[in-house]
């Protein structure tokens, strides 16, 4: 099952970061960052639907909010009434939760890639060398540098000290930026303070995960978290949720 | 209150699911486990362990003579030197050990305060000097006769330095996984003017014979460069890395190669004399990690998987790639080994020696070296 795995996804991800990073100066870091765009350019479509889904539910909010006073007394009713609406609008409300679990692979599959192509101890070296493709480019670029701007790529964040808490800082806030564009307030108390627990969890379990993985996967998801923000904004036409205030605030 | 009680609950429960997801993705770093080999010493064998000790073995007894663990506890990438009435051990925690031969109590540590880089490929003694390559990319020499005094230290050659130093006549030359070859003064450490660039990085230490340097490299080929051209003499393909520095004798390079195969090549002419294919049971190839050793007359290899293959270069089929003997130990093997009056002492991945009788072809004795509770 290992091996298939490694087949399928592990190897040609390593092989694919080498390869880039041969081509781009032998920078490791560099080739991180085109990886996380290719990564969100073969992923757009389901981005895009995310997106759409947003979108809509941020033109549903007026007549959402309506149900919420409607049914304020009969929970089930209201649950009903919302499912309604989001089959007559076409939006799964977990469908943001795809693009992000799509990655779930790659995340791991990129973890391994760094620590191994990063041979961080020689027993990583040895294993590398059953995993490389006989390409020239990959033959030629082993082993790689782990220095990229200010960061170790093969130091988690707490060994990183400073610059991985930076690092962590940065990854859990372009988290928060972009879960608080995509989460649609809600007039419902209760509703309201899980979607907030929700938009705050996530960015400080990432940025618990940075302090713990490798810079390297860190870097990916800082940049991953930056172009999610950027084609939120321009396809959704703005900051989104980012800037409202909640229905339950407003009435408080 | 309640709310508040939750949304702890919450983060604790979220930040143990991300501790978990952290130990579980396998394949990811791999521990510093250490493939320290056996040297032999006037009867003795002399290995570094894989919970960090050095331990000496008594052959004639096959019984621990002394055990020196390594305290904070670390790893052992180096194969003990034994010289001048010590055993010398360079640690992964950047610290050289030099040991009594006799007792195994330690009569020096260097550096005294703090850690070079790791130390993972083999010192070298010559002239009462160690010289040690480090993961700090530079390279140690230390004065034996002043309790390992530092002579010099010299400039970063590269990233690590991983692989072992070699000297030859007034230089120390070492190869970079960056595909460097450097000499150094032995005098001062200064880089001398020649030096050599490949592509692709080196993967082996160096081995110098009669003027040439013959080196595996990350490209899959073993090189052989003359000391002071620019261009190498020839390069033999291999399929995967020369890992283990390869064995010269005789106009032959004898190099193992990850690739489950022992190439016998022409050391003037790079041209393939014979191979030798390690396979296992089920017939797929076994990598060759650890160096070839020669004990007179026979070429001795052991596999990945343990198996002792040895070649009679005399008298046997060995120049058709045939073994005299085929000796499987049971454990899988990553380290040096080396072989003295008819038994090769290999230590096994699962911290055991065994000592191997090469004409019996049956392993003759073994020794846990895991420490008894």
């Amino acid at each position: 099952m290992l091996e298939v795995w490694h087949l399928i996804i592990g190897n040609p991800i390593l092989n694919v970061l080498i390869a880039l990073s041969h081509f781009l100066g032998g920078s490791f870091g560099l080739a991180i960052i085109v990886l996380t765009v290719i990564v969100r350019l073969v992923s757009w479509p389901l981005t895009r639907r995310q997106l759409s889904s947003t979108k809509a539910l941020q033109d549903m909010q007026p007549k959402m909010q309506e149900l919420q006073k409607k049914y304020s007394k009969n929970q089930q009713k209201l649950q009903q009434e919302m499912m309604k609406l989001y089959k007559e609008a076409g939006v799964n409300p977990l469908g943001c939760l795809w693009p992000m679990l799509i990655q779930l692979p790659i995340w791991i599959a990129l973890y391994q890639a760094i620590m191994r192509a990063l041979a961080t101890t020689p027993e990583n070296l040895l294993d590398l060398a059953h995993r490389l493709y006989s390409w020239e480019v990959v033959r030629q670029a082993i082993p790689l540098s782990s220095q990229f701007l200010w960061l170790n790529l093969g130091q988690t964040g707490l060994e990183a000290g400073a610059a991985g808490l930076f690092l962590a800082i940065i990854v859990g806030g372009t988290m928060w930026v972009q879960q608080k564009m995509t989460t649609a307030p809600s007039a419902d108390a209760r509703q309201e303070s899980t979607a907030r627990m929700m938009t705050l969890m996530m960015p400080l379990m990432f940025g618990f995960l940075t302090l713990m993985f490798p810079s390297g996967l860190a870097l990916y998801w800082a940049v991953s978290n930056m172009i999610g923000i950027i084609t939120q904004y321009f396809v959704t036409g703005g900051w989104g949720y980012l800037k409202l205030r909640s229905p339950a605030q407003s009435t408080q | 209150m309640k709310t508040k009680q939750a949304k702890i609950a919450f983060l604790v429960v979220t930040l143990l699911v991300a501790s978990v997801l952290v130990s579980c993705i396998p394949g990811g770093r791999q521990l510093a486990k250490g493939w320290s080999g056996t040297a032999f010493h006037d009867g003795v064998v002399y290995v570094g362990t894989a919970d960090g000790r050095v331990v000496a073995i008594n052959s004639s007894t096959q019984s621990k003579q002394w055990d020196y663990g390594i305290t904070p506890a670390t790893t052992i990438y180096t194969t003990p030197i034994v010289h001048g009435g010590l055993v010398y051990v360079g640690t992964y925690s950047g610290k050289l050990y030099a040991l009594s031969v006799a007792e195994g109590v330690d009569m020096w540590v260097r550096p005294t305060e703090g850690y070079i880089g790791a130390i993972v490929g083999n010192p070298v003694i010559a002239d009462e000097t160690i010289y040690i390559s480090s993961s700090d990319g530079m390279v140690y020499a230390l004065d034996t006769t002043r309790a390992g005094a530092q002579k010099w230290k010299s400039q970063p050659l590269a990233d690590k330095l991983w692989t072992s130093p070699t000297l030859m006549g007034d230089a120390l030359y070492v190869s970079t996984l960056d595909g460097h070859i450097y000499a150094l003064s032995l005098e001062t450490g200064d880089s001398l003017e020649w030096s050599f660039k490949s592509e692709a990085g080196f993967a082996s230490s160096p081995v110098i014979y009669e003027g040439v340097i013959y080196v595996g490299s990350f490209d899959d080929n073993l090189y052989a460069v003359r000391i002071g051209g620019s261009e190498p003499l020839w390069r033999f393909a291999g399929g995967k890395w020369f890992w283990a520095a390869p064995l010269v004798s005789e106009g032959v390079v004898y190099a193992g190669c990850l690739d489950g195969k022992l190439y016998a090549i022409g050391a003037e002419t790079g041209e393939e004399l014979w191979q030798f294919e390690s396979r296992d049971a089920g017939g797929k190839r076994v990598r060759i990690v650890s160096s070839p050793v020669l004990m007179d007359n026979l070429l001795i290899v052991v596999d990945e998987a343990g198996t002792v293959y040895v070649f009679d270069l005399d008298g046997g089929l060995a120049n058709e790639g045939v073994p005299w003997r085929a000796i499987p130990i049971g454990a899988d093997v990553r380290s040096p080994f080396c072989a003295h009056e008819g038994l090769v002492y290999v230590r096994g991945e699962d911290n055991w020696l065994y000592a191997v009788d090469v004409d019996q072809g049956e392993v003759s004795w073994t020794v846990s070296l895991t420490v008894e509770q």
